[in-house]
């Protein structure tokens, strides 16, 4: 596991590290960032026309040279003054031609300058240690670096810009003035009028409401663990691994001819627009008799009983059957769409409501071998599975939600004692409790554990 | 051969004489060194000892074995409850002490106690050898060996008095300064500052009219402030009333316009004043919009005609605080005994210090009191205690006691001194707890017995009873939480006649916590329900040890969640510095934090974190540093 401090012994020092994936590229970039002097002077080894006093924020194009002084490439090289850099200390960026030797080389000829090589999350670590960025900023950071999608983009970008921790700090703000009254009244009461319990208590159910609308912005999802889940369903032989395959664009399940093939769930992630998806293909419906089998159809109906929607297979050429109309009976209506599948072999239909049933779900009929019927079938799981996003959403993580809906509960507790008689130091202490949950959205307070994971979701040079 | 003292303290205010007492508590040969015999334990300013916080912070004196809670109850002459209709964890005792005979009984106290000597003199200078304090000059230019000092100067260090225009170097009112020892300090490299403090007008009684104010009378069942009390013949006094009555707008508007004659207004003044106790130049300037100020008129003693005017401090002329007292409702002819002024002095940043309350510039002296830049008898008693069992333990070489910020106001007000620094002196509040619920009065010996037995400050003997009321209370606590109380008809018909319903099944301390069921209601379901051990419990519990209970009871969800909380943070935040820790050129502190953890050194990531400047990211990796460093890495990267 990934340590915060690499070496305790050597402060203050300059460290590098490769801002880009590794393998071939037109273009990757090598950064530094460390002391002032200290990390110009390593740039200086490196690329070595560049002054003793660079002008910030001016690409200029310099030879490289390796750690034996021959030249390594030419590129641009950008130097940043502290503290207008992202991590606040003095970064020299190179922008090198993409090839991994020179990239290798670099780094080489960092280290022999002087530079360490960076640990995990080292350069964030470093930004949120001299304030550059805040708890909630750099996990919005580490977001941004994972996104999968323009959607999960778009929204970590919000977080790491401090949309979240703005609103976090004006719902703090507000309760620490309640809470400043509340004392003022404990600790002056010779002096202070009885502090205005009525008052508080709109204050501070203000505050609960606000944290928990924050808290509801983190159910529309958008991060990876959140992901909206397709899971597709069907009798044994129906062509959902097919329909799997095609909707992820590969052939990541076995197809065969045999019924029964897809034991386990197999689960990947599906573009669709903007966003991702999760897809989880699953065994065939029946009853069996082989025991991993049978396994494997329990797996794959509590999958769709989680599943944000179904989406139910049914081979065009055998029609449906009664189990399908007893599953699609017993089924959730809006939440399943009926795929009919195999359409090459009897030809393109159009889409068509299933039964004469109460709101039937809709149904769709496509031909993996061909493509047809898949891009309307995309369109409509995106319609049913994009996250609804309000203007100016922003990505609120799973930590976030908790630490606002602990927040918004203790303040509904205050709340509670501030309208019964007696005791404000009890409504006092929830409150400060109340903050102390707030706070750790942006790191006020923070926890071993809690920094251990936060940091291990860095990669090395973000 | 010169004698040679364990322990010399210097001065013999509140923190003087709690130094000395526990210095000899722990077998230390003490020296207490005064100006003056007759002004030991002087009451300076009010006359009254404890209130909100303060009344919380004489208790914990009291359960560390300190002089000061006895004192009080054993000369008050008034007592009352501050917040008594609040919450048992902000209730502060308060008294009213006769002046003179509080400052007696300490005296006596003094005294009375095996290893300590009063003598008069005035300190000028520190001995050192091999970089610790080895003794003390005196401004006679004799010398005094010793292996550790504590200082207490309250007020007297380059004391500065005014009054109007007029100053005049004073420690107190006639009270010569101490001069020399300001530059002694220095010598060492302390940064000192200056701050000030006022005390109000004293009138003479015969010439107030009392039937023109509100009586402000003590409450009907005094409470006492010390275990030791319920020993002896309490309250020992006769219980007097004080006195209530206001400014108004005339006599704003006479302050206004005198203001460019006060030295505050004029700058004439430069040390910092109280926020928390302002003049009343202040009140009238900061809080325009109030029409009135309460003014409290309280007796100096049982046998003086001095009156206080708590409320009225201030340092303008003579001739206009004649004027303004005299526009006071009921004090149209009051005579001024002795105006009210206002006095500077030196003190040294705090930061400075060690928790232990021991300077960081010379191991063997440590400081207490104003000198920190504090104010009020009781945080001055409350650093004493420390300071001198610290100067008694260093001497043999042991670890110095501290105290939590979740176990003591002392140690919330001595992590605040060291870790935050001061711009203006210090008063302790029940805000500044960030476990106040912890923190009660009624539950300093639970608390600190422990601490105090462990240390040597107080004796087992004397503890026993302490242990045996908090265990009584334990115990007949456990047995009301397991006494089952079902709705039947008879309980239901039995709780009727208080006026309370039941529904579900519940037990006795699940009635107790509601907050309309009285403790006598409880007394009348015993029958039946508690075992004869258990019963016998329960009606030897004191009125105090009741109200005790009633309060574990209420509080009791509060109060787990809060001792979750202490040991949630306290995993971090207790985790401390080694000796010698290097903040400067840790990746990615910035300049600023690293200026400010040089400087103040703090032991531990706790108060690290309490440094203003030093962010929450700063902590972040400080705490990463720590882990780290406690996990054996060095290993290097392992990604």
């Amino acid at each position: 596991m990934a340590r915060l401090v690499a070496d305790p012994d050597r402060g203050g020092d300059v460290v590098v590290a490769p801002a880009t994936p590794p393998g071939a590229s037109a273009l990757a970039i090598v950064r530094l960032t460390g002391p002032s002097g200290e990390t110009r002077k390593v740039a200086r080894r490196i690329a070595r026309q560049l002054p003793q006093n660079p002008r910030p924020r001016e690409a200029v194009l310099h030879i490289l040279v390796g750690e034996d002084g021959r030249p390594l490439d030419r590129a641009l090289v950008l130097f940043f003054e502290a503290p207008h850099s992202a991590t606040g200390e003095e970064v020299v960026e190179f922008f090198c031609h993409g090839s991994p030797a020179i990239v290798a080389g670099l780094l080489a000829a960092a280290r022999a300058a002087g530079a360490r090589p960076a640990v995990r999350g080292e350069f964030t670590r470093r930004a949120l240690a001299n304030g550059k960025v805040d708890l909630a900023e750099a996990e919005g950071i580490a977001a941004l670096a994972a996104a999968e999608s323009r959607g999960e983009a778009r929204r970590a970008l919000s977080l790491v810009d401090g949309v979240l921790s703005r609103r976090v700090c004006a719902v703090r703000e507000a309760v620490l003035d309640a809470l400043a009254a509340l004392e003022a009244g404990l600790d002056f009461a010779e002096d202070v009028p009885a502090g205005d319990l009525a008052a508080a208590r709109e204050a501070l159910l203000a505050a609960a409401e606000e944290s928990e609308s924050l808290a509801a912005v983190a159910a529309r999802g958008g991060e990876r663990d959140r992901r909206k889940t397709a899971v597709i369903l069907g009798k044994p032989n129906a062509g959902k691994s097919t329909l799997f395959n095609a909707l992820v664009g590969r052939d990541r399940a076995i197809v065969t001819a045999v019924p029964g093939t897809t034991r386990d769930a197999i689960e990947e992630t599906c573009a669709l627009g903007d966003e991702t998806v999760r897809l989880v293909d699953t065994a065939g419906l029946r009853a069996t008799g082989d025991e991993v089998e049978r396994i494997g159809v329990a797996v794959a109906e509590r999958a769709g009983a989680s599943a944000d929607l179904v989406l139910y297979a049914i081979d065009t050429a055998r029609g449906t059957s009664e189990e399908d109309r007893e599953f699609l009976r017993k089924g959730r209506g809006a939440g399943i769409l009926v795929v009919k599948t195999k359409g090459d072999l009897v030809g393109a239909q159009a889409a068509s409501p299933a039964a004469a049933e109460a709101s039937p779900p809709m149904e769709l009929s496509v031909s993996a071998l061909t493509g047809a019927g898949l891009e309307a079938l995309r369109a409509e799981m995106a319609l049913r599975l994009s996250p609804v996003e309000a203007d100016g959403a922003f990505l609120v993580l799973e930590r976030h939600r908790a630490a606002l809906a602990d927040g918004a509960a203790r303040l509904r507790e205050a709340a509670d004692l501030a309208g019964a008689p007696g005791e404000p130091e009890l409504v006092a202490a929830r409150v400060r409790e109340a903050l102390t949950a707030l706070s750790a959205i942006t790191g006020e307070t923070a926890t071993e554990d809690l920094l251990d994971r936060i940091f291990s979701t860095f990669c090395i040079g973000k | 051969m010169e004698p040679r003292w364990d322990v010399v303290v210097v001065g013999g205010g509140h923190a003087g004489a709690e130094a000395a007492l526990s210095s000899a508590r722990l077998g230390k040969r003490t020296l207490l060194l005064t100006r003056d015999r007759a002004t030991v334990g002087r009451m300076s300013c009010n006359p009254a000892i404890g209130g909100l916080a303060k009344g919380q912070v004489v208790r914990e004196i009291d359960a560390l074995g300190g002089a000061m809670a006895l004192a009080a109850d054993r000369t008050a002459i008034q007592f009352k409850v501050l917040n008594g209709s609040r919450g048992s964890a902000v209730r502060g005792p308060r008294c009213q002490s006769d002046k003179a005979l509080y400052a007696a009984e300490v005296s006596r106290t003094l005294d009375a106690t095996e290893r300590v000597t009063v003598a008069e003199g005035t300190a000028a200078g520190f001995l050192v050898r091999s970089g610790r304090l080895a003794g003390l000059t005196l401004e006679d230019g004799s010398t005094v060996s010793c292996g550790a000092a504590v200082v207490t100067t309250g007020t007297f260090l380059r004391g500065l008095v005014h009054v109007g225009d007029s100053r005049r170097d004073a420690g107190r009112w006639n009270e010569a300064p101490a001069l020399a020892l300001s530059h002694a300090l220095e010598g060492l490299g302390l940064r000192l500052g200056r701050m000030k403090t006022g005390t109000p007008p004293r009138v003479r009684a015969g010439t107030v009219d009392f039937a023109k104010m509100a009586l402000a009378p003590g409450d009907e069942r005094p409470v006492a402030f010390s275990f030791r009390s319920r020993g002896e013949d309490f309250p020992r006094q006769r219980q007097v009333d004080c006195w209530l009555t206001h400014t108004d707008e005339a006599v704003h508007d006479l302050i206004r316009e005198s203001l460019p004659l006060s030295p505050l207004y004029s700058g004439r003044i430069t040390g910092r004043g109280p926020r928390y106790c302002p003049s009343i130049e202040d009140k009238v300037v900061r809080f325009k919009d109030r029409p009135r100020h309460q003014i409290f008129v309280e007796p100096e003693g049982l046998t003086t005609d001095w009156l206080y005017l708590n409320g009225l401090s201030m340092s303008l002329p003579e001739s206009i605080q004649e004027a303004i007292v005299r526009r006071i409702r009921g004090l149209e002819r009051a005579e001024i005994l002795r105006p009210a002024y206002a006095v500077e002095y030196d003190m040294v940043f705090p930061e400075q210090l060690d928790a232990s309350l021991e300077t960081r510039a010379l191991k063997g002296l440590f400081l207490a009191g104003q000198i920190n830049g504090t104010s009020g008898y009781e945080e001055a008693a409350g650093q004493g205690l420390v300071a001198g069992a610290n100067a008694a333990r260093s001497v043999d070489g042991k670890a110095p006691l501290r105290l939590g910020r979740h176990e003591a106001y002392i140690g919330v007000m001595l992590d605040d001194l060291v870790t935050l620094g001061l711009d203006e002196p210090y008063r302790l509040l029940t805000s500044r707890a960030e476990h106040r619920l912890l923190l009660g009065a009624d539950s300093a010996y639970a608390r600190l017995t422990g601490i105090a037995l462990e240390t040597g400050l107080v004796e087992e003997r004397d503890a026993a009873p302490i242990l045996e009321a908090e265990a009584r209370v334990s115990r007949a606590g456990a047995a009301l939480a397991a006494a089952r109380v079902l709705p039947d008809r008879a309980t239901k018909a039995q709780l009727e006649e208080h006026g309370v319903g039941l529904v579900e099944e519940t037990t006795l301390a699940g009635l107790l916590r509601r907050p309309e069921i009285a403790f006598e209601t409880i007394e009348t379901l015993l029958e039946g329900r508690l075992d004869a051990e258990s019963a016998e419990d329960v009606a030897m519990l004191s009125a105090e040890e009741r109200e005790r209970l009633v309060s574990d009871v209420r509080y009791q969800g509060f109060i787990a969640r809060e001792k979750d909380a202490v040991a949630r943070v306290a995993r971090s935040f207790e985790r401390t510095f080694p000796e010698g820790f290097v903040f400067a050129g840790l990746p990615g502190l910035s300049r600023e934090a690293v200026e400010r953890l040089e400087r103040h050194r703090p032991r531990t990531l706790g108060q690290a974190s309490r440094l203003p400047g030093v962010t929450p990211a700063a902590v972040t990796l400080l705490l990463a540093r720590l882990v780290a460093a406690a996990r054996g890495s060095g290993r290097g990267v392992a990604a």
